[in-house]
């Protein structure tokens, strides 16, 4: 977790429970760029459902604030809103859009020297475009671990499984990125 | 091979997510297991990917729309903070707005373990890092050079994977630590690795080429020129640059030029006259005097000197080549599937076989004894051998 993050404290969540509004906007510029992160991963890079997505998941954050009780870590349970708005806005979808059509598939070790600058953002877009196409249950993780920074015991809670699975399910996801994007095993593509 | 396979923990071991006791046995296991580290490798990769990802931006009017929904599920507002609260708040919205930007450009450089640093312990002298005399320990952050002058020397703790002597006069830096790759620039003096990891973990950037650990323990010395001498005490190491590679195991050396690259490996107990042709047809611009070395050299060769030998074949060509060819053939015949034309014709999976079987005769193993028991009984003799030497009174 980020210093930010450890900063939202008992007090600013009580705030937003009796209703605070600076408190609730607070919370929002916390975890607003990870919360939007996952969602764009989650709808194949379409911004627009992102959008949305992410203004739900804030929007039933806020409403459900008052029955947090602290039980849990308060990441673990936000978390866990945005596992299920994922998943919900999938199923409603039935099916991912594809990453955007300007996202080229080329090896980036093609490219020109004067072009190597831009390689590695070529591979954050492949990456992208990978993570897309990965099943939900691999990619959360994914997003979990390299996104929010959980470990696997936050990641097992947060998704309601056991570590193994949580360490299972990441090393098959890994396993598929690779596969998917083994033309970018290239010391040439990383700038090496 | 020995023990069960530990391909379903790869993640959990590059995310430092495994016990002490549990990485040492996965460590230990996927060195000698072939299938465990070809899968190692692909989840490496796979990492190295995620890892790629990087956090969005928010847009702006995300809050403005927000905003009247919010007044309208909780009609209660303002009602007022400590001044505490006031404080906390504008120190964690300042926070926020400067830590996704260093986040971002953070992340990929940092040990999943949080560390981005290597323990740096004085053994002499007053070793420096960038401008700070160390006293007996530092630290070596990424990007930061150790340096030691003809008095000094120092030992870094390469992460939770082995450690690196720095002898005198020698400049070292941090490039990376990350939980798939850890990386050392050697500028120049000697180094000596001890690396007890899974294979390409560990590498060490010289001027003429890269050294990518393969389970072992090296040392490497870089001249006033750029040239590198590495000398391997146990396991193996691979001496790289662009495509040209060369594999050396325990007990064999490599030299390496800039310009060149790696040269040909060679055993230390061969002859100075094979080594000083060796060199000459590694390293000498006149054809002619490299084609002659080469003759010299065939003449010197033993069984053992296939190890030569064969990284040579892809490296001269023409009649060169053949002479070479045969007397490998005549030192350590082919296995069954590996033919003449094919080797002539550099057909990779041939070169492979060939290498694999001569594997045994290079560990001075007998080729009957199965490989993952010989390549055991290899590396435990080289870890004995190397250990004693260490042991013996200077």
């Amino acid at each position: 977790m980020v210093m930010a993050e450890q900063l939202i404290s008992g007090q600013v969540i009580e705030a937003c429970q009796q209703g605070d509004r600076a408190a609730f906007q607070l919370l929002f510029e916390t975890y607003k760029d990870k919360v939007f992160s996952i969602a764009v991963y989650s709808s194949g890079g379409d911004r627009a459902v992102a959008d949305d997505v992410t203004q739900q998941i804030f929007l039933k954050l806020f409403t459900a604030i008052r029955q947090f009780r602290g039980d849990s870590e308060f990441t673990t349970w936000l978390y866990r809103l945005v596992v299920n708005a994922c998943l919900d806005e999938r199923r409603r979808r039935r099916r991912l859009l594809p990453w955007g059509e300007t996202v080229a598939m080329r090896n980036p070790s093609d490219k020109k020297p004067q072009e190597k600058q831009y390689a590695r953002r070529e591979v954050s877009e492949a990456v992208q475009a990978a993570i897309a196409d990965l099943k939900p249950k691999f990619r959360l993780p994914i997003l979990l671990k390299y996104i929010e920074g959980l470990s696997y015991e936050e990641i097992a809670t947060v998704m309601g499984c056991s570590k193994g699975t949580v360490a299972s399910r990441l090393n098959r996801g890994h396993s598929q990125l690779a596969k998917r994007l083994a033309h970018l095993n290239n010391p040439a593509v990383w700038g090496d | 091979m020995l023990s069960r396979h530990v391909t379903k923990d790869i993640s959990a071991y590059c995310h430092g997510e495994l016990s002490s006791d549990e990485s040492k046995q996965f460590a230990e296991h996927i060195i000698s297991c072939l299938k465990c580290r070809t899968k190692f490798e692909e989840i490496k990769l796979g990492i190295k990917l995620a890892e790629q990802l990087p956090l969005l931006t928010a847009p702006d009017h995300l809050w403005t729309e927000l905003g009247p929904q919010i007044t309208q599920i909780n009609p209660v507002t303002n009602r007022g903070w400590s001044w505490q609260l006031k404080v906390a708040a504008a120190a964690v919205l300042l926070l926020v707005s400067s830590l996704g930007a260093w986040w971002f450009y953070s992340r990929g450089r940092k040990e999943v373990t949080g560390k981005s640093y290597w323990q740096v312990t004085r053994l002499d002298g007053t070793p420096m890092i960038g401008k700070e005399a160390i006293s007996n320990n530092g630290q070596l952050a990424v990007g930061e050079w150790l340096e030691t002058d003809g008095n000094s020397k120092a030992q870094i703790a390469v992460s939770s994977i082995g450690n690196v002597d720095i002898d005198e006069n020698t400049r070292v830096r941090l490039v990376e630590t990350q939980a798939t790759e850890h990386r050392l620039e050697l500028a120049r003096g000697k180094m000596s690795a001890r690396i007890w990891a899974p294979p390409r973990l560990f590498f060490v950037d010289t001027p003429s080429a890269v050294a990518a650990d393969l389970g072992c323990a090296y040392t490497l010395e870089v001249d006033d020129q750029g040239a590198s001498k590495l000398r391997v005490t146990s396991g193996w190491v691979a001496l790289e640059l662009k495509d040209r590679e060369s594999i050396v195991p325990a007990e064999a050396s490599c030299d390496t030029q800039p310009g060149v690259g790696p040269g040909t490996p060679y055993f230390d107990d061969s002859s100075s006259a094979f080594r000083e042709s060796l060199k000459k047809v590694d390293f000498d611009p006149d054809a002619v005097a490299r084609s002659a070395a080469l003759t010299s050299m065939l003449a010197d060769a033993r069984t053992k000197d296939t190890l030569t030998l064969w990284h040579l074949l892809a490296r001269v060509d023409g009649n060169d080549r053949v002479r070479v060819y045969e007397k490998m053939a005549a030192l350590d015949p082919p296995p069954p599937g590996v033919t003449r034309e094919g080797v002539l014709q550099l057909n990779q999976s041939m070169l492979d076989s060939w290498r694999d079987e001569l594997k045994s005769t290079w560990m001075g193993v007998d080729k009957k004894v199965p490989k993952p028991i010989a390549e055991a009984y290899w590396r435990a003799k080289n870890g004995l051998s190397r250990r004693l030497k260490e042991m013996a009174p200077k």
